[in-house]
């Protein structure tokens, strides 16, 4: 069988091990770039992510990177998966150090979980939490309703008012998890660090 | 519903793993020790989070460390915390690309008050767990300490949680310096010394020596997660077994599906941990 191969977008932010260890883990053939050339001939796309909004932006800017990514996405329909701070950067905006705009991919800005929101809750919003999915068809094939996937964040997007590939969280409020339309796709949670739940996911989005 | 978190943490110094006892290294043993006895493909199946301190008294060697992390980390899909002489951006960056997820400072907290911050500006507050070592002293009150162990700091144990809940940090791990190693139970009483509304999650270690001291840490409210590094008390099937004890006494701890990577890796035509 033909291996699968995917690109992982180094823009100095990401977990990048983690990520591309789980890809081979899953028999996928890996490449990290940070090259334009190679993103925008990519068939499967990954956007990882640690780090302040403000900073990865710029790094993708500075890095001329924007252009290729939304080329990539949106003309060439390159399947397309951001990860935490990957998925926020899709967002159309964020008010991390100041508002900042993103790549637009996913209609809802990126905002910091408010004391209203979270009631007693702690923040950042660390750990194990259970994601709430409609569709079993794409990303949570084959996944359970109630296993866990591995957050870590402070800030937050609102899910769109579809039912769709839309996966949402609950931290005192329902908050996006997981999004997908068409070749987008998108975690809050870290499924390169959710044990086999994320495993399965990334498999699914490999598939997809 | 958030869970928590059971954690183990490894100690590295220079080529070897470490069981510390009172803050007093022993070698245990290398890298294949480790792995023949703690193989972490399997036992990240049974804990939530990793933490891997380079605890080297000496000089470390930040590029080594990278490597052992990489090593650790292959086929292990739980969130991984690295930490030990990180003092700038750039180690920190480092621990980031060999694996690492999150950054635990401690001694920095005193002597570069600064580095919390320059590091949530660049990775984010989630990124950085600050690590408080805590002893008691003769007549009995919490004091801080740092540089592992070696240096006692003159401010209030109270003053100083009070003082790094409001700081950058994302997270604490509170460790008991007279239990740790000991096996003799988790001190609860350092969450005396917290404010009454806290705000970041805290994670308790120094003394779990074996599953009910695990359980009795993770059954109070304050608690978000325990913390482990007695190599020896959870040797082979023990923190698989000290999992099923706890989820059996009633903590809710988080669920996976442990087929799916059963299946995978009899399905996977290379050998394990080898991608190539």
């Amino acid at each position: 069988m033909k291996k699968i191969k995917a690109t992982v977008i180094d823009y100095g932010m990401g977990n990048i091990w983690s990520v591309t260890s789980a890809l081979k883990y899953l028999g996928c053939e890996v490449d990290v770039s940070s090259d334009a050339l190679m993103i925008e001939k990519a068939q499967i796309l990954i956007l990882p992510g640690v780090g302040s909004f403000r900073k990865a932006m710029n790094a993708l800017i500075s890095m001329n990177l924007e252009a290729p990514i939304l080329n990539a996405v949106q003309n060439r329909k390159a399947k397309f998966l951001g990860i935490c701070l990957g998925m926020q950067l899709m967002g159309t905006k964020s008010t991390e150090d100041g508002e900042t705009k993103g790549l637009g991919l996913i209609p809802s800005s990126v905002e910091k979980f408010s004391s209203a929101e979270v009631a007693d809750r702690k923040v950042p919003h660390i750990g194990y939490n259970q994601v709430h999915f409609d569709s079993d068809e794409n990303l949570f094939k084959g996944i359970s309703g109630n296993q866990d996937f591995y957050f870590v964040h402070s800030y937050r997007m609102l899910p769109p008012d579809w039912k769709a590939g839309v996966s949402t969280c609950n931290y005192g409020v329902e908050f996006l998890a997981a999004y997908e339309n068409e070749n987008i796709f998108a975690t809050q949670f870290h499924p390169e660090k959710s044990q086999t739940n994320g495993l399965k996911l990334l498999d699914n989005f490999l598939k997809a | 519903m958030l869970k928590k978190r059971l954690i183990f943490t490894l100690l590295y110094s220079s080529g070897l793993f470490m069981l510390s006892r009172n803050f007093r290294l022993q070698a245990v043993g290398n890298l294949d020790w480790l792995q023949r006895n703690y193989d972490f493909s399997r036992i990240s199946n049974y804990i939530d989070e990793l933490v891997v301190l380079d605890v080297t008294r000496e000089k470390r060697n930040l590029d080594e460390f990278c490597e052992v992390l990489k090593s650790i980390t292959l086929d292990n899909f739980v969130p991984i915390t690295a930490g030990g002489g990180v003092k700038d951006v750039d180690s920190a960056r480092k621990l980031l690309r060999s694996g690492a997820d999150k950054i635990m400072i401690n001694s920095a907290i005193f002597n570069n008050s600064n580095l919390a911050k320059v590091l949530s500006e660049e990775f984010g507050q989630q990124c950085v767990v600050g690590s408080i070592d805590l002893k008691r002293s003769r007549s009995g009150e919490f004091q801080v300490w740092s540089e592992d162990g070696g240096k006692l700091n003159d401010v209030p144990a109270r003053e100083l949680l009070k003082r790094v809940l409001k700081e950058s940090v994302g997270e604490i791990y509170l460790n008991s310096m007279d239990r740790d190693g000991t096996g003799q139970g988790l001190d609860l009483e350092i969450l005396e010394l917290l404010p009454e509304r806290v705000s970041k999650p805290i994670i308790l270690a120094g003394g779990a020596g074996n599953s009910s001291h695990l359980m009795v840490g993770l059954e109070d409210s304050r608690v978000d997660a325990v913390a482990t590094a007695n190599l020896f008390n959870f040797i082979g099937e023990g923190l698989k077994e000290a999992r099923q004890e706890l989820v059996s006494g009633g903590i809710v701890l988080p669920m996976w599906d442990l087929e799916f990577r059963t299946m995978h890796e009899k399905s996977r035509p290379h050998s394990l941990g080898s991608h190539e």
